[in-house]
């Protein structure tokens, strides 16, 4: 079975991998929140050479990190495709009424720089440490516990529901059902769609009963043994002193 | 000897008003190997859940070593009884096997050092050393449930008790899940009720039997339960193969002092009966061997 495995290189070994994962966090969300606030197209586009910069570094191949970015293009798209027709602004090219402003084609393009760099950060952020690793440092940078346990009990069972969906499907499949453009295989989907649904509150009530078994009373209590290092210190300070050099740069343009 | 489990007329209704458990009566001493048989919805596991308190019963009826189960803290409760479900991914919910078998020791407040050597013992005890790390959707259905073992083992519970173990586990998997049951009852005095289906392990997983239905409808060795044809048809069960055989041979003139309920015990028994017989034992058609044989397979014939 092929799992959408975040983590499928997280054991590789590189600077990015060794970065402990608290600080990481920290520092990966200081860098995408800077990052999404530029407003100056030429510094997002060197704040993504930088991100794909960082990628190189820890090791992760590219086709990996694009291939799980699509789906987050595919959302913002629309903005560089829509906001060329209607945002006012220099008309860079009109057709029978219709024009293109470049305002418009800027801000498009900000918007999926902006986007793709802080998708391809979080990607890294994410693949460079295991799933259950980066838990626990959610959980040991004081993040509300409901929030961790969400995340954690949602990346567990995603791989389950994957199973059900495909053992659902195979065996629709083999009882003859094709996907038809029609009323009849939209129904049949929907079937499937609300049954594990279904299956997924049983087994939310199995899965808490076998937690309650085990001591369970709504807290989340797990070992962390994390320890920053000079070097933590050191590639964090590097990380941030360069944003910081991407905002004063782009407050002198401005 | 200690009475390890005590329940006395424990009701139970779903919420829709269902009928779960009806007047249940069970008695269970410390060390015993008990199982639990009935057919598919006979309460088996709302049973369970009201042995280690996840569900309370309304009255004191469900006492562990002579304390009510219901009224005690958390931590005694799952150190009293610690409970694995037929399906392994309900109990790994954890991202990596450690932290699921970790969950219950931190959960009764234990040290880190106390922690991380009750989870390499239970690894140990199930024979999966080396998988502290290893995700849950990495393992096999077998490991899964050997792991899931683990998570409850690590609690160091004085009972245990396990819904279908053996369920849906290849043949090694399966020998090697007994094995473990019957050493931690052998050598280290835990109480063990299981629920299953697998009639051709009963023998070795039980010293007692009882079936239940909502009620209680039998209770006794195994042996008795099973020469009952008339209870083990009306409850959806089904004898041991080896138990119908040596059955259909007494038809043939074979006939030995216990009716052997595993292949173990008739090897016993088979050397026996031939030893009394000096060393030949003739099986032989008469006029009602094949009346006799008809009859014994219709009576376990569902």
């Amino acid at each position: 079975m092929k799992y959408p495995e975040i983590d499928k290189y997280a054991e590789l070994d590189s600077l990015i991998h060794r970065f402990d994962p608290r600080a990481k966090i920290i520092t990966f969300t200081i860098l995408i929140f800077s990052f999404v606030f530029i407003e100056d197209i030429r510094i997002a586009f060197v704040s993504l050479l930088f991100s794909s910069f960082i990628l190189l570094v820890s090791r992760i191949p590219f086709g990996f990190i694009f291939d799980r970015m699509k789906p987050g293009l595919i959302f913002v798209m629309p903005f560089l495709i829509v906001m060329p027709f209607a945002l006012d602004g220099n008309v860079l090219y009109s057709y029978n009424g219709i024009s293109i402003s470049y305002d418009g084609l800027y801000y498009g393009s900000l918007v999926v720089i902006r986007a793709a760099t802080s998708i391809m950060l979080t990607l890294i952020m994410l693949g460079t440490t295991k799933m259950d690793t980066t838990m626990k440092s959610l959980h040991s940078l004081k993040v509300p516990s409901p929030f961790v346990q969400t995340l954690m009990f949602s990346y567990r069972y995603i791989f389950v529901f994957i199973d059900e969906f495909f053992s659902m499907w195979t065996s629709m499949k083999a009882k003859g059902f094709k996907v038809k453009a029609n009323k009849h295989s939209l129904s049949i989907i929907g079937n499937l769609v609300g049954m594990i649904l279904v299956r997924s509150y049983e087994r939310a009530e199995r899965v808490y009963h076998s937690m309650a078994s085990k001591g369970y009373t709504g807290e989340s209590r797990t070992i962390v043994k994390f320890k920053m290092q000079t070097a933590d210190y050191g590639l964090a300070a590097i990380l941030i002193g360069t944003v910081l050099i991407f905002i004063i740069y782009g407050m002198s343009l401005s | 000897m200690k009475t390890a489990i005590s329940i006395t007329d424990l009701n139970y209704s779903y919420p829709d008003g269902t009928k779960a458990l009806d007047n249940v009566n069970i008695e269970i001493e410390q060390g015993e190997k008990i199982v639990i048989m009935g057919p598919n919805g006979a309460g088996k596991t709302t049973l369970f859940l009201h042995l280690n308190g996840v569900i309370r019963a309304e009255q004191d009826n469900v006492k562990i070593f002579g304390n009510n189960i219901g009224s005690m803290k958390t931590e005694d409760r799952i150190r009293e009884v610690g409970v694995v479900f037929a399906e392994p991914d309900d109990q790994l919910f954890m991202s990596t096997v450690y932290d699921d078998i970790a969950f219950g020791p931190l959960n009764m407040g234990l040290s880190e050092e106390e922690v991380d050597r009750r989870v390499k013992k239970a690894l140990a005890t199930v024979g999966l050393e080396g998988f502290e790390d290893k995700v849950p959707h990495h393992m096999s259905f077998g490991q899964k449930k050997k792991a899931a073992l683990a998570a409850v083992l690590s609690m160091e519970p004085r009972v245990l008790v396990l819904d279908e173990p053996t369920a849906n586990l290849d043949p090694k998997s399966r020998a090697d899940l007994i094995r473990v049951i019957n050493d931690l009852n052998k050598n280290h005095g835990i109480t063990t009720v299981i629920a299953m289906h697998d009639i051709n392990a009963l023998s070795e997983l039980a010293d007692r039997v009882y079936v239940l239905n909502r009620s209680i409808v039998a209770e006794g060795p195994t042996r008795d339960i099973f020469s009952d044809h008339v209870l083990v048809k009306e409850n959806n069960l089904d004898a041991p193969d080896i138990f119908k055989f040596f059955k259909i041979m007494k038809c043939f003139g074979g006939d030995c002092d216990q009716t052997p309920m595993s292949i173990d015990e008739s090897v016993k028994e088979l050397t026996q009966a031939i030893e009394a017989l000096e060393g030949k034992m003739s099986l032989h058609i008469h006029e009602s061997t094949h009346e006799m044989v008809n009859d014994v397979i219709s009576s376990y014939r569902h």
